[in-house]
């Protein structure tokens, strides 16, 4: 009955609703899409299988228009995968074989592009550019002959998937997410009963302690896992991240982490005595050191020694790295249980003591 | 019939003595007031009277259990309101009651009737669908004494019930306590209000975590020596 009433308050309270609801489409759809807008000069690889006229004409209209910048004519896709790994190019395009003649015998032919995936805006972006280029390109030699032999290019993407660091923003949205809907509703609605007198109301009731917690923590616990999963699907659908590892697996992970935020949430909210206490200590806490030291927007291993140690103590970042794992790497249970093992260790130890703390106080 | 007898009641915070060997007996059916100043010691006391809190040493037996070893069958069977009004702002009037009527697990059926009952006996059966927050204070603390007495409790706890209401409520909310009284329901109430000390069948007071004094409220007045609680109250507190 307190889960039930739970949802009562929930949708009582639309503010609430439409923040935890919205804010992770808004979010992941802000930083999928809005960082970078505008790229000059990007440096790109042309591979050229074809070494024909109408290859040197495309590679010539790509030079001379000034989005981009041939910085290398590599003559293997390993090159390629090289040049990529030196950070040296931001995109490569792969002209096929017989390029000429397909287009005068079949009226088609196909450009391969490969993007790096590390920075997924100006991959997208640049995807845009080449195939406007390619349309230009293919305008120009259609006004030139009769309509019997006009052409059309199509672009194949393809991802640059052995970078080591892509894809960096999902995880780090569904990390932020699950600390902001799990950790800070919880602490704060725990923390709202103690203000308003009502959790002396329930304390005094027959009802175990432990259930009063529980029903007021599944809640934000099942929001969360709908709105992460509302991320996976925009990550997948909309900015195409490789989805390797088992979908299942991924979200017992995703359940794991969200006990872990929750039982941080009570813990909080067991040494604040109001909401602004608990959504001020949830902030300082846990979701400065979340967006700082989980290795989401600034690389752990660059960072002075000192905080490398201390973003062990924090949730996230193993998290973000079993995430990674699994929908990169398509790793599993048995790759990844370091991490699972890690972060239900931490939510055991939160809840043990916030369990106490709730006896020692009442 | 005793419903509440405490025995050398003691609470410890490491050094501080909240409450030291404190002894009385409460009837079946009586209106006992709890009076003390602001921290004498009487909120730690009903929550160790009330299951919450596990006393130090001494014993007390509240509604023929005992508080060390059966605190959830005493929690089955006392009712609880406080100082603040401690009912969901969010909630409907009816919700309100519903959620704590299915906590003490009284059937569906069963529940409904009594919170229609004790609404039309509130004469807030209009009111049943509107959020509480919308309601005035004084009527608030009437449906949360309702509440607290819904699952038919031996014994209620009210921890200032009228703090803050006006006198008219106040003396509605008196009608309400002494009826629940006849039917042999045991009140055990605090308050700042000394007037309404007068309405108690005995008092106790509280200072510095002991009982000073403790009769009917003629008792007390007579052996101060003065002509009201308000006075009695003056003369011990400042002690």
């Amino acid at each position: 009955m307190i889960l039930k009433k739970e949802f009562i308050h929930i949708f009582r309270d639309r503010i609430t609703l439409l923040l935890v609801l919205a804010m992770p489409v808004a979010l992941v759809l802000l930083f999928g899409f809005t960082i970078s807008t505008d790229i000059h000069n990007a440096s790109i690889a042309v591979l050229d299988h074809a070494k024909d006229t109408q290859s040197q004409n495309f590679i010539q209209k790509l030079s001379s228009s000034n989005y981009f910048q041939i910085v290398s004519y590599p003559s293997t896709e390993a090159e390629i995968d090289f040049q990529f790994k030196e950070n040296n190019i931001k995109l490569a395009i792969i002209i096929p074989q017989n390029f000429e003649s397909q287009l005068e015998k079949e009226h088609s032919a196909t450009i391969q592009i490969i993007d790096d995936v590390s920075d997924l805006n100006i991959a997208s972006i640049l995807n845009n550019y080449v195939r406007s280029v390619t349309q230009d390109f293919q305008n120009e030699y259609n006004q030139h002959i009769t309509s019997a032999d006009a052409f059309s290019i199509t672009t194949k993407m393809e991802y640059n998937s052995n970078m080591e660091s892509v894809y960096m923003f999902v995880p780090g949205i569904i990390t932020l997410i699950m600390i902001l809907v799990t950790a800070l509703m919880s602490s704060i609605t725990l923390a709202r009963e103690k203000e308003t007198g009502t959790m002396r109301m329930l304390f005094i009731t027959p009802v175990n302690k432990i259930h009063i917690v529980i029903g007021k923590v599944i809640p934000y616990m099942i929001i969360s896992f709908l709105s992460t999963i509302v991320i996976i699907i925009i990550s997948v659908f909309v900015f195409k991240m490789p989805l390797n590892g088992s979908i299942l697996f991924l979200l017992l992970l995703c359940i794991i982490f969200m006990l872990t935020a929750a039982s941080f949430g009570m813990l909080i909210s067991t040494i604040s005595t109001t909401q602004l206490d608990a959504m001020m200590i949830t902030m300082m806490g846990l979701f400065l050191p979340t967006v700082l030291l989980s290795g989401f927007l600034f690389p752990l291993n660059s960072m002075p020694m000192i905080f490398q140690v201390l973003a062990n103590v924090f949730p996230a970042k193993w998290f973000i790295l079993a995430i990674k794992d699994v929908m990169i790497k398509g790793s599993g249970f048995f790759d990844v249980w370091p991490y699972l093992t890690i972060l239900f260790g931490m939510a055991v130890v939160f809840i043990s003591i916030s369990l106490k703390m709730l006896d020692k106080r009442n | 019939m005793n419903s509440i007898e405490v025995d050398h009641l003691t609470k410890k915070f490491g050094d501080f003595t909240a409450v030291n060997e404190i002894s009385f007996q409460v009837k079946e059916g009586e209106i006992f007031g709890f009076l003390g100043a602001n921290g004498a010691g009487k909120t730690t006391a009903i929550k160790m009277m009330s299951g919450l809190l596990q006393p130090t040493s001494g014993t007390a037996i509240v509604a023929g259990y005992d508080v060390v070893t059966q605190p959830k069958l005493i929690k089955r069977n006392i009712g609880y309101m406080s100082q603040r009004f401690s009912l969901y702002n969010d909630l409907t009037v009816f919700e309100n009651m519903q959620l704590f009527g299915t906590i003490y697990k009284i059937p569906r059926k069963e529940l409904k009737k009594r919170i229609m009952d004790s609404l039309a006996a509130l004469d807030m059966t209009k009111q049943a669908n509107l959020l509480v927050h919308s309601i005035p204070l004084g009527w608030k603390q009437k449906l949360a004494f309702a509440t607290a007495i819904l699952h038919k409790p031996k014994i209620v706890f009210l921890d200032e019930p009228t703090s803050g209401v006006d006198p008219i409520v106040r003396r509605e909310f008196w009608n309400l306590i002494y009826e629940t009284a006849s039917t042999g329901v045991t009140i055990l109430v605090t308050t700042h209000y000394m007037d309404e000390a007068e309405y108690c069948h005995r008092i106790s007071i509280m200072a510095d975590g002991n009982i000073r004094l403790l009769g009917t409220p003629e008792e007390l007045k007579q052996q101060v020596g003065v002509n009201t609680i308000n006075d009695v109250f003056v003369e011990y507190v400042k002690h």
